[in-house]
């Protein structure tokens, strides 16, 4: 079906809920519809599996227009059917939950809920996702009025007392776990070695990004974004330059786009291997672990050989890309790739052929088709339950179109199958890389840009190593953006992982967590809370000093 | 033999002080093999021994509602236990110091010390992290225990004695490793399981439980159990050697021959996966067990037969 064809049956089966229809762009239906509508409205999508549920975004129009909006995008190749649902600007307006059908949909819910003051009715987890326990209450981040130094000057509430477990074992781990590289906790409830039940927190490493780029202008933005993320950083500066691109009207040349996938291209590798080592250590396979990870300094060499830079590479500019690659480049490039290409061809084999890992992963943690489609997982997550959900080939963006991709899924959905359609998604993109050096088409690399963006919204979707990133980005003709939402693909694959570890053993539960690819600091982007009265900023000698009495007096 | 010269021996050899150091070389060994596998440089030669400076001279942090006296007296009895062990043991190839009918059933259950006391430590403490790993632990002697003690009592079988010294004398002129290939693999295998040494580390298992049963232990306490191991690890290896590689004999040979299965153990860790605990059980019970008394029963028909 095209996407128009798919935007002609969305707005078919959302006829008898709409207030209201708008075509934004050639790829989008915007559908006015009533809070209390919503449940009906998406059942309907979902069980006309017309897509699936991609973001709830929601926005404060402010005082002036004295309303809130929720915007629930839903995705089926390109097109994009945004339900579009006003609430009064008022403390807890109510919206009813539609997590019932669609599971993922509790995680948007519960960040809706205490960034903008909104009550979702009959949400499965009401409590806190990524706002701290000692945030106050009915202080919501992403309102108008709220502005960040106000964080400094609010009364903490108390931190809550932990829950009683009451005659349950449960098994902590994180937010400080030698599991966890980043911080994030999950509580196992186990019985002996098995697990009876999971529940996930999040916003450990919040920073307030949404919130930042509000007050940044679209320039600065670029660069906050690419630091959202320290793995895939590149997708968080392509899709942002997409989007704002895609509202500017400028057209990117082609030799920017055919760089921006080839950097994608590095990324990918560097993000997969760094992956492969990290499950390896969970399985307790060091040598994979450290075989891995010195490949993978081949690719960040590349990276830094190319762009200046191993981890944050800043080659995306609005407009067009930074560092041109030149002939001299695409030597050391093929180079690389013949290397990695033999690498990688060596993991593939050990993955599916070592039978002590084999134990650890083959039939662990498997996800039939539907659940993976129920779920709501994406990227290679998905792709190893059978799903063939694809950014790049579903709504190619930049240079896909020119330098397709193919498709790599496997239709057995356990831990195994993720490390194979990781490792052959590898070999796929090697190629790619290769093509598109050889291939790279002329002209310029980047073009001027405008200060201002006229008004207006666009959604923006880039394939990240870890699946789907999307960007909801709402100009209001300024100098800044007046809304940014961002929905990384680490978020919606969770609820996989919740369900799955149920009844599995203790001893699967890293790798669980770890098959997902999960990325902690992506999900985690708003708010830090300095104390009023009982945190201080210490000098260096003040440090000093305090440390030198505190371990003094004990002599 | 005086009380004083068994004091001395007890101190400082063969037991004590050099049985600690060569413990530390072996795992020093054992590091820098594992660490070459891995495509890592490793540690230097002194690094076991700064390791445990560092932590004598650590605070001990003392965590609340635990029983004390098991606290603070399971490491000394953890490493007493594998210091005792190695009076009976032909340490360096030399012949044991002490020796009496059946010593080699006592000195089993001396090494199986550690792993009980290791385990108590776990069930003592009061992170969820600990109790699992004792309970782990414990579960994990379970499995390859009556195996390596069958592996172990062929070699005496075959000898016709259970004293440790008879034993190593009668493989100096026969090489059990030959005649009980299976009962050499069993015993390698269950040293690394008795030592929680990958694939056999879910005990101590880092991505799951921290560090197992030992950890709320700081300080001396945990120095004191990694001493107790490192102690173990020699012990034990002398043990397999004499017993199915050409027994007691001239201490540079046999420090050869402990190497090349120090060299094999490496290997062993750095290729494998850490099996789960049930698949650890499963492994042991399913294979090892029965093997191990295959051979042993093929061991007492023969003997009867030849008889």
């Amino acid at each position: 079906m095209t996407t128009e064809a798919y935007l002609q049956r969305a707005g078919e089966i959302l006829a008898p809920f709409a207030k209201g229809t708008n075509n934004p762009e050639s790829n989008r239906l915007d559908v006015q519809i009533a809070a209390s509508d919503l449940p009906a409205a998406a059942s309907a999508l979902t069980d006309a599996s017309w897509g699936y549920l991609a973001a709830i975004t929601g926005m404060d129009h402010g005082a002036e227009a004295n309303e809130l909006e929720a915007l629930y995008h839903f995705c089926e190749g390109s097109a994009v059917t945004t339900l579009r649902v006003r609430l009064p600007r008022v403390d807890c307006p109510e919206i009813p939950s539609v997590s019932g059908m669609i599971p993922v949909a509790s995680f948007f819910e519960r960040e809706l809920g205490e960034m903008l003051g909104v009550t979702v009715v009959d949400t499965p987890d009401a409590s806190r996702l990524f706002l701290p326990d000692d945030w106050p209450d009915r202080v919501y981040p992403l309102r108008q009025g709220f502005k960040p130094e106000q964080a400094a000057s609010i009364q903490p509430n108390k931190t809550p007392e932990p829950s009683k477990a009451g005659n349950k074992f449960i098994v902590p781990i994180g937010p400080q776990h030698p599991a966890l590289k980043e911080p994030g906790h999950f509580e196992f409830t186990v019985d002996g070695e098995i697990i009876t039940g999971a529940r996930m927190r999040l916003g450990y490493v919040h920073r307030g990004i949404e919130k930042a780029t509000e007050e940044r202008n679209w320039i600065q933005n670029l660069y906050l974004l690419e630091r959202i993320c320290g793995i895939c950083s590149h997708t968080h500066t392509s899709a942002y330059s997409q989007g704002v691109e895609k509202l500017a009207q400028v057209e990117v040349p082609h030799r920017a786009l055919a760089i921006r996938e080839l950097v994608a291209g590095l990324e990918r590798i560097h993000s997969h291997l760094l992956w492969l080592g990290v499950v390896a250590h969970e399985a307790g396979f060091d040598t994979l672990f450290m075989y891995s990870w010195r490949d993978r300094e081949t690719v960040m060499n590349l990276l830094e050989e190319l762009t200046g830079n191993r981890v944050n590479y800043s080659i995306c500019v609005l407009g067009g890309v930074k560092h041109d690659i030149v002939a001299e480049h695409s030597a050391s490039i093929h180079k690389a790739l013949d290397f990695l290409e033999e690498r990688i061809r060596y993991y593939l084999d050990i993955v599916t052929s070592d039978t002590t890992f084999l134990q650890r992963t083959r039939g662990v943690g498997t996800m039939t088709h539907a659940e993976a489609i129920r779920f709501g997982a994406l990227g290679p997550t998905a792709r190893a339950s059978g799903v063939t959900r694809d950014i790049r080939l579903d709504a190619p963006y930049g240079a896909y179109k020119r330098f397709p991709v193919s498709l790599i899924t496997d239709e057995r959905g356990d831990l195994e199958a993720r490390f194979v359609v990781r490792m052959k998604e590898l070999l796929v993109t090697c190629f790619t890389i290769r093509t598109i050096v050889d291939n790279m088409p002329s002209g310029e690399i980047a073009v001027r840009f405008p200060r201002k963006i006229p008004a207006g919204e666009t959604v923006s979707r880039v394939e990240a190593p870890r699946g789907e990133a999307f960007y909801y980005i709402k100009s209001g003709g300024g100098e800044s953006p007046l809304r940014l939402h961002i929905r990384t693909p680490s978020l919606c694959n969770w609820t996989s992982v919740i369900n799955k570890a149920v009844g599995h053993q203790l001893a699967d539960a890293p790798m669980l967590i770890a098959g997902m690819d999960p990325c902690f600091s992506c999900n985690d982007r708003m708010v830090t809370v300095r104390r009023k009265d009982d945190m201080k900023t210490l000098s260096w000698s003040e440090l000093r000093e305090y440390g030198i009495k505190k371990y003094g007096q004990k002599k | 033999m005086t009380p004083l010269t068994a004091l001395l021996s007890i101190m400082f050899f063969p037991a004590g002080l050099t049985l600690i150091l060569s413990g530390m070389l072996y795992e020093w060994a054992d590091r820098k093999l594992v660490a070459r596998f891995q495509n890592r440089i490793g540690p230097r030669w002194f690094q076991p021994l700064a390791d445990t400076i560092k932590l004598l001279t650590k605070e001990e942090i003392k965590p609340q509602g635990l029983n004390y006296i098991l606290f603070y007296g399971l490491p000394i009895v953890a490493l007493t236990g594998a210091l005792t062990a190695a009076l009976y043991a032909p340490v360096l190839g030399l012949p044991p110091i002490y020796s009496f009918p059946g010593d080699l059933i006592v000195t089993l259950y001396l090494l199986s010390l550690l792993t009980m006391c290791t385990g108590l430590a776990g069930w003592n403490g009061s992170s969820r992290f600990s109790v699992i790993g004792a309970t782990r632990s414990f579960t994990q002697l379970f499995a390859y225990e009556a195996p390596f003690l069958l592996a172990l009592l062929g070699p005496a079988m075959a000898a016709n004695s259970w004293v440790i010294k008879d034993v190593g004398v009668y493989a100096q002129t026969h090489w059990m490793i030959f005649t009980q290939p299976v009962g050499f693999i069993i015993a390698l295998i269950g040293l690394m399981g008795k030592l929680e040494l990958p694939p056999f580390d879910a005990p101590e298992a880092e991505t799951e439980i921290v560090a197992g049963a030992l950890t709320e232990y700081s300080g001396r306490g945990l120095a004191l159990f990694h001493i107790g191991k490192s102690v173990e690890l020699v012990v034990a290896i002398s043990l397999v050697t004499a017993f199915y590689l050409g027994g007691i004999g001239n201490p540079f040979l046999f420090l050869l021959k402990t190497s090349v299965i120090l060299l094999m153990m490496a290997m062993l860790q750095s290729i494998l996966t850490r099996l789960r605990i049930d698949q650890t059980v499963g492994m042991w019970w399913r294979f090892g067990a029965l093997l191990a008394l295959l051979q042993f029963l093929v061991m007492v028909l023969l003997k009867g037969w030849l008889a």
